[in-house]
């Protein structure tokens, strides 16, 4: 993967960043491009949330009691279970097993899915409860942050389907296998970034 | 059992720590001493998936430095807001 086009078309960075002096960079260039920027995006996120409950403490310890926790502690089986499962994906076709490979991916879409339907379920519950954006600002940090990972786990889902569209096409083997692996940390990314709103929405009161 | 390797502890290490985290902000009475468990289980978390899921450990040093610095100052923060 490291005379990848994606890997060298890059080379306005200092000698020192690149592949030969600092390791191997996984998947490639621009998906860790976008991967930095998404860290960015949920930075502000998180920096929002800090920042409203130092204004709002009361509210920001009373807010996760009121939420569904059962939900979100199922939520983070569910994507640390996908992260697993695209592990073993990435693991099998390092090995040319491209129907295992094929499997574990599936078995993360499938993971994926679940995890959005939890997601609309609990915001269905949230609306019989009466809870809304308008309700508090701890609610408005909870449905900005959690329908942006929402989003984020969606069209990540979509493109796991046009991996295994690619794989089955033999795209992916033992030696080629970047853009595979491109998909794979990206997803990590999205399961990081639910690791640190699980607890901030759901557990710190 | 021979294919319970690595990733399946880790993948059960991750549950164990993430059903601990929920008990601690249920039921543990000090919420500051909670807040700091949870914070440094958060930087575990994130560096279990960061080494072995993402492949880092052994992969580019500056995206990995990048990657944990997220997990150490992020879950500063929870700590700094226990004591708001």
């Amino acid at each position: 993967m490291k005379d990848s086009p994606a890997n060298t078309s890059l080379n306005i960075f200092p000698k020192s960043w690149s592949e030969a002096h600092a390791g191997r960079v996984p998947g490639n260039i621009p998906i860790w491009v976008g991967i930095l920027s998404e860290l960015t995006e949920f930075g502000i996120f998180f920096a929002a949330y800090f920042i409203a409950k130092f204004y709002y403490p009361a509210v920001f310890a009373e807010g996760p009691q009121q939420l569904n926790t059962a939900l979100g502690v199922t939520n983070t089986i569910v994507l640390l279970t996908s992260s697993y499962f695209m592990a073993k994906a990435m693991a099998s076709i390092r090995i040319d097993d491209r129907k295992k490979s094929e499997r574990f991916l599936w078995l993360a879409v499938f993971c994926g899915c679940i995890y959005l339907v939890i997601k609309v379920w609990e915001f269905h519950w949230n609306d019989l409860q009466g809870f809304s954006t308008n309700t508090s600002e701890f609610f408005t940090v909870y449905y900005y942050m959690t329908f942006n990972h929402f989003l984020h786990v969606g069209w990540a889902s979509c493109a796991i389907l046009y991996v295994i569209f690619r794989l089955r096409s033999g795209a992916y083997s033992s030696k080629d296998n970047s853009g595979m692996e491109a998909l794979a940390v990206y997803w990590h990314m999205i399961d990081l970034m639910w690791i640190l709103i699980f607890p901030l929405l759901y557990v710190l009161r | 059992m021979k294919n319970f390797g690595k990733l399946e502890i880790l993948l059960c290490l991750l549950i164990i720590v993430t059903l601990f985290n929920t008990f601690l902000g249920e039921r543990f009475s000090s919420i500051t001493l909670a807040s700091i468990i949870i914070a440094a289980t958060v930087t575990y978390k994130g560096f279990v998936v960061i080494d072995n899921f993402m492949e880092l450990k052994e992969g580019n040093k500056n995206l990995r430095f990048l990657m944990r610095l997220y997990f150490i100052i992020f879950p500063s923060m929870i700590v700094v807001s226990a004591f708001y």
